[in-house]
């Protein structure tokens, strides 16, 4: 089974940064940033952009390097990655919300790191890492020198753009990077496909470290509208409602979870702001309908709420789909499904061999087209196996097997049935609980660990440890306090539960379906209950 | 009191039987997706907005319930 996304021709140099470029010569004046009580035109912003896009030259930095970028939600992040990207470089997020230690475990998986751009209040999460800091307040009088010019460097669709982490079953953190075509065919897609313009200002409510938010940066300054910015390390729901009313927001891209509390706080305050936003693109976890559809419904809600699928690895954004389709048909079962492809890019459903399933069977997703990255930039090619060359009719191509379950329903939409490995989604972060438990095991006192998913009843998923002692008492708020200084918090387990083995499958491995069944008992379901079906 | 109000509104969130007026949120397995439910259920039973970093701050059941008494809040 195979679904094809129309084919559209993208210009000769499908690079991000260029479109920016042409829309401050079509529109100079038009705001392009606000963040706090800040603002930016598009031409200021693309001046800012290239007077640190030459700075980076002339240090050396070009295309095939990494910057990386620690910084809050500001106007200086935009001018940080706008000016990477005009360097011919690659920029690489690292959210100042995750511990430090974590963070220097991520820059030291990128060992060619160039530099990293910090400011005052970041600097010290990663001093400890082994890369130049670049602090642009420190730097503004240098920069002042640089020409405002747009730089002449011959950056081309195949260039990476950026790089996202995530996490990886060796305990390492795994840095997935995409190509320019890939972005600016996403990007581009956007735009057409839901028609964004001018005045499609946006709001980013999503952590910096996300795939999903390197889209919502770029997508107004694709489109020539205004980027607002929200300047506070963690999602705030009242601050975000607050700004989507005040600012007249028209679009927001953001993780299921989000858009659950975003409905939840409207419905509390009872208050329309969210509903008259234009365009909401969510995704990234399983959505339930019960949470979204009685609002979605309300009279005089005018937004239109588009469920998305896809990876980091291929671009983010593999396919969408129009709630109102669900709506349409009278809701019934309760998956929702996340719709037809993207611009230029395929989804196939396929077998244990690769071979394509018949039409409405089950099978491994996978992604083709432009869409697909380049794969890990470290981990010693861990995980690059699922990146696999087959024929289809007659050609080659190159696939990326997502790992997920789904199928095509008649309609032509897919529908995403959960994992077929041991990964969870946790309010949206991709993990694999043995990447959990190799950090448990490191820690004084733990001999043995398993971490296991609990799905509630809302469809949220969070992680459960299972711990065996080394010997002695163990205090999990002590377990979990070391935990918090070495992982985000999505990869932190919500309880800790002491037990004096791990029980072992007939394999002599772990048996994390018995955990699984010991938490859910026999009322609930599993949450990779998937793989039996 | 706004206390036992606050302290029955993290029991929930945080799922735990008991939370005592010092015990600070992260040690007890809050984050910031919890602290935003928390914020949800604080307008919705109390009908006051906490902003986020104020929650940050005020991480403890004692701590949140002088902020939402300074703030002119009555049980």
């Amino acid at each position: 089974m195979r679904v094809r996304g129309t084919r559209v021709a993208l210009p000769p140099a499908p690079v991000v940064h260029r479109r920016f470029e042409e829309l401050v010569d079509d529109a100079p004046d038009h705001l392009a940033v606000v963040c706090g009580g800040q603002r930016a035109t598009y031409q200021e912003l693309n001046a800012m952009a290239n007077r640190f896009a030459h700075f980076l030259m002339s240090r050396g930095t070009g295309p095939g390097a990494r910057v990386g970028v620690c910084l809050d939600y500001s106007i200086d992040m935009l001018v940080a990655i706008l000016g990477t990207l005009k360097s011919g470089a690659a920029y690489v997020p690292l959210d100042p919300s995750y511990p430090a230690q974590r963070l220097r475990a991520m820059v030291e998986q990128l060992t060619d790191l160039a530099s990293i751009v910090v400011s005052p209040s970041t600097a010290g999460l990663v001093s400890a890492a082994n890369a130049e800091l670049v602090d642009l307040e420190a730097l503004s009088e240098l920069l002042a020198t640089q020409s405002p010019a747009n730089p002449d460097v011959s950056v081309t669709g195949q260039d990476l753009c950026y790089a996202v982490f995530t996490s990886g079953s060796t305990g390492i953190p795994k840095v997935a990077g995409v190509r320019h075509e890939g972005w600016f065919n996403l990007l581009n897609w956007l735009s057409l496909e839901y028609g964004l313009h001018q005045g499609s200002d946006n709001l980013v409510v999503s952590a910096f470290g996300f795939d999903l938010t390197q889209r919502a940066l770029l997508a107004p300054l694709f489109c020539g509208a205004t980027q607002h910015l929200i300047p506070s390390r963690h999602f705030d729901t009242a601050l975000a409602y607050r700004t989507l009313a005040e600012h007249h927001i028209r679009t927001v891209h953001c993780g299921t979870s989000a858009l659950y509390l975003l409905i939840d706080w409207e419905t509390a305050r009872g208050s329309g702001a969210l509903d008259r936003v234009g365009h909401i693109f969510f995704g990234g976890e399983p959505m339930s309908a019960d949470r979204v559809v009685p609002w979605a419904d309300r009279e005089g809600n005018t937004c239109r709420l588009l469920h998305q699928y896809g990876v980091a690895e291929c671009t983010d954004v593999a396919s969408s789909y129009d709630l109102a389709d669900y709506l349409a048909g009278g809701g019934g079962t309760d998956v929702v499904p996340v719709g037809k492809p993207v611009h230029n890019t395929d989804i196939h459903i396929v077998d244990e061999q690769l071979l394509p399933v018949a039409p409405g069977e089950y099978g491994e997703i996978c992604i083709s087209g432009i869409s697909i990255g380049v794969g890990y930039l470290n981990a010693g090619g861990s995980g690059s196996d699922r990146f696999v060359r087959v024929v289809r009719d007659g050609v080659p191509i190159r696939l990326y097997k997502t790992g997920d379950r789904g199928t095509v329903t008649a309609g032509g939409d897919l529908v995403v049935a959960g994992r077929l490995d041991s990964q969870v989604k946790v309010r949206g972060m991709r993990i694999d609980p043995v990447d959990v438990e190799r950090h448990l095991d490191r820690l004084a006192g733990v001999r043995a660990s398993a971490v296991v998913p609990r799905r509630h009843g809302s469809g949220e998923v969070e992680l459960v440890a299972f711990i065996v002692p080394d010997g002695g008492e163990i205090v999990t708020n002590d377990v979990r306090s070391r935990l918090v200084a070495v992982l985000p918090q999505n990869m932190v387990p919500a309880e800790f539960i002491t037990v004096p083995e791990i029980p072992l499958n007939p394999h002599g491995k772990k048996d994390h379906r018995a955990l699984a069944e010991r938490l859910h008992g026999s009322a609930r379901r599993p949450v990779d209950d998937a793989r039996a079906g | 009191m706004i206390a036992d109000r606050v302290r029955a509104i993290w029991c929930a969130e945080l799922k735990v039987d008991e939370v005592a007026d010092d015990d600070d949120f992260f040690a007890l397995g809050g984050h910031s997706v919890v602290l935003a439910r928390i914020q949800l259920t604080l307008l919705d039973e109390l009908g006051v907005e906490v902003p986020m970093d104020q929650l940050f701050r005020n991480s403890t059941v004692g701590a949140l319930s002088s902020y939402l008494e300074a703030k002119g809040l009555t049980p």
